[in-house]
């Protein structure tokens, strides 16, 4: 009887939680399907008194957003993909492989994880102007535009992320010994012993990993808006950003934007949620 | 524009985190920049533009059919627009210089002359501010000159004045052909006009002061109170007498008025803007406003319920900001880009950027054109540019103008007096302005 009550107060918590979370988007969508006058009018709305479908189109005509969800669909599959493969090398080798400075190593890749974003910026964009070879450059990287306002930096400094590292580190490490040395005993070398005996047993790391570079590198905004001038290489929170201007907002286009833009993350999210809660769970992190 | 977005702690950050880098960049480039031997005298060449206005498809139309119309003139030059929002024009500008690789077209707000200019970033026009003036109000033209030299020219304006509704006017048994003239009348009027329900909820602000960013309203109440943001010689002026007593009106509506309750709106609310709404009797807004009226309350505008009045104390003033356009000083294709910002900033082309986002002309003569003659709101601030007054005026500007909106809260919200936030800001904005020199 005590547990079922219990029980009952639990769900209750829980039902009031997950509504919290859930409101924002409904109000999300529900702005998208209000006309300007009623979004903006006094006292709000909950439903649209006229459903405005039309919000939809006219968003996507406002902006070539064709082109953004492409082009943040490439960038965030790059990144992704990237992440989890070096990433789960990375954090193989500071998990599994003993070397000189090991521990060390991993307290500096840490520490990069408290550099602010802002920080980074211009050093960033000068390495990416000044990348040899690339953009018109020279081999000491003068003279051309180097990685700007191309793919390579839009993808590549943003491949590989501390935090990515992090979690695959502590995912190896609490693989049992016994594996890695029947593996060793049986004749398996290294990499072998990487990709085929520990690996597939972390798919929850893998999970979460994917869907944090994905969602991170789906939200990305400035290094975007900076390292590129061309509008076929902009991204898709670029484009929403168009619909905030300095003296008006466009809410109803852009929550209509927003709406499409949440899809992808929200399609991910189903699609690994279970994994996903495994690896919060086991790495300790929350 | 000039307008400060809605700010966080982490866009603030940014701010600082470009201008600090910007410092880093002037070092890099040290004084003016001559004219260099790539440097081409011949209206051709590839011109680098960025840009925080024509943004969106409706935007982007409009350029378009300018750089079709201009290079039609010069068909030996190309533009590459590169489109971007003012929230993020300051970090954009700050990493190209920073590469070496800097636009050769900037389009900017008014204030960001000084900053831009004082680091040698900025290509002298080589244009007569006292001809100038003969196509512009004198007040248009000054944001675009520092020491002497023409940096920018106009292109549109943005501005605040107050607006009222005389249909609430009539209501509250006030005269709906006057406006309030003086400071103790907009307070007066703004107690009329409040309208509490029975449980004390405000249901009507006598006067919205929220609606636009508060240091524009600040300002725009500053320069009537007869203040100054900073002294000919570049000092800090904005914590004078007059000045606080800008922010003791402030301070007055909010607190002991309670002609408006902090927090009843915001700049861009989504809930929309009072006084379109019937919320608020009297605001200080922006010319655009008119474009909400004319959306959301069209019955108001066809029965001329909605006056302007240039907010009045010591003196009549308007606040001013705007884009203007700049070319850098180490473009190599100088020549083209001057004529470029010469082209955006004479009449067709500027009359169709200013009507693309409803602004207001800065060319005298455009006071004539259909588009002026049928927005009431740019009539009424083209016809009182003369009270016009601009933000900026020192090297720091940028580095300065973010920390006002949290003095000005801390004074409306009452955790510091007037005078207090304002001298408290005057020591950072004199800190700032100390560590650039």
């Amino acid at each position: 009887m005590r547990s079922s009550k219990s029980e009952v107060v639990l769900h209750l918590v829980l039902a009031i939680g997950a509504l919290l979370m859930i409101v924002p988007f409904v109000w999300m969508v529900l702005s998208s399907l209000k006309s300007h006058t009623e979004i903006t009018s006094y006292p709000p709305t909950w439903l649209p008194r006229h459903w405005d479908f039309g919000n939809y189109p006219e968003a996507l005509k406002f902006a070539p957003f064709g082109t953004y969800f492409r082009n943040s669909l490439i960038i965030a599959t790059g990144h992704t993909v990237l992440n989890v493969a070096l990433a789960s090398m990375a954090g193989y080798s500071l998990a599994r492989v003993p070397f000189r400075g090991r521990s060390a190593l991993f307290v500096a890749m840490l520490a990069t994880m408290m550099i602010p974003t802002y920080t980074k910026i211009v050093p960033q964009y000068l390495i990416a102007k000044a990348m040899p070879f690339f953009g018109g450059n020279d081999y000491l990287g003068r003279g051309g535009s180097g990685w700007l306002d191309s793919w390579w930096a839009l993808i590549v400094p943003g491949a590989l992320t501390p935090l990515a590292i992090f979690l695959f580190r502590q995912f190896y490490l609490s693989l049992p010994r016994e594996l890695e040395e029947a593996a060793r005993i049986d004749g398996m070398g290294e990499f072998g012993i990487y990709a085929k005996v520990m690996t597939p047993l972390i798919k929850p790391a893998i999970a979460t990993v994917a869907l944090i570079t994905f969602e991170n590198s789906w939200n990305n905004f400035l290094w975007p808006l900076i390292v590129t001038t061309r509008d076929d290489l902009r991204v898709i929170q670029v484009g929403l950003a168009a619909f905030q201007q300095s003296e008006r907002t466009y809410w109803e286009y852009l929550m209509a934007g927003t709406t499409l833009a949440t899809l992808p993350m929200i399609v991910l999210f189903l699609l690994t949620q279970r994994y996903f809660v495994q690896g919060f769970a086991n790495s300790g992190i929350k | 524009m000039d307008r400060q977005p809605a700010g966080s702690t982490r866009r603030q950050f940014g701010q600082r985190a470009g201008l600090a880098m910007l410092g880093l960049v002037a070092v890099g480039c040290g004084g003016p920049a001559p004219a260099k031997p790539g440097q081409s005298d011949k209206v051709t060449g590839e011109i680098r533009m960025i840009t925080p206005i024509f943004e969106g498809s409706d935007g982007a139309k409009v350029l378009s059919g300018l750089m079709a119309d201009f290079t039609k003139q010069y068909p030996d030059v190309k533009i590459v627009p590169d489109y971007t929002t003012y929230a993020k024009l300051n970090e954009k500008l700050t990493t190209s210089l920073a590469s070496g690789r800097p636009y050769d077209v900037m389009l900017m707000g008014v204030g960001w002359i000084p900053p831009f200019a004082a680091k040698g970033v900025l290509a002298d026009l080589g244009e007569s501010e006292s001809a100038l003036t003969s196509l512009y109000s004198e007040r248009v033209v000054a944001p675009g000159v520092y020491d002497g030299k023409v940096y920018a020219r106009p292109i549109m304006l943005d501005t605040r004045y107050g607006y009222y509704r005389k249909d609430l006017f009539k209501q509250a048994g006030l005269d709906p052909e006057k406006p309030p003239t003086t400071f103790a009348e907009i307070r007066d009027y703004a107690r009329k006009l409040t309208v509490r329900d029975g449980s004390g909820k405000l249901t009507r602000a006598g006067i919205d002061i929220l609606g636009i960013d508060l240091r524009q309203g600040f300002e725009t109440l500053m320069w009537a109170a007869g203040g100054d943001l900073f002294t000919p010689d570049g000092k800090v002026a904005f914590n004078s007498p007059k000045a606080v007593s800008a922010l003791q009106l402030m301070t007055d509506i909010i607190r002991t008025d309670k002609s408006e309750d902090f927090g009843f709106t915001e700049p861009g609310a989504a809930t929309g803007v009072p006084i379109v709404q019937g919320r608020a009797a009297m605001m200080l807004g922006h010319n655009n406003t008119w474009q909400e009226f004319e959306q959301n309350a069209p019955n108001l505008v066809k029965d001329g319920q909605v006056g302007f009045f240039v907010v009045t104390g010591e003196r009549p003033a308007l606040f001013q900001g705007g884009t203007i356009g700049a070319v850098s000083a180490k473009s190599k294709q100088q020549a083209a880009a001057k004529e470029w910002v010469k082209y955006l900033a004479s009449a067709q082309p500027s009359l169709r950027a200013n009507q693309q986002r409803g602004n207001v002309p800065a060319l005298k003569s455009l006071v004539s054109s259909e588009y002026v003659q049928k927005n009431p709101a740019v009539q009424f601030a083209m016809k009182n540019l003369d009270h016009a007054y601009s933000e900026g005026g020192v090297p720091a500007w940028l580095q300065i103008r973010g920390d006002f909106k949290a003095a000005i809260e801390s004074a409306l919200l009452g955790k510091t007096t007037p005078q207090q936030a304002l001298d408290d800001l005057a020591k950072k904005a004199e800190a700032a302005i100390a560590s650039g020199k």
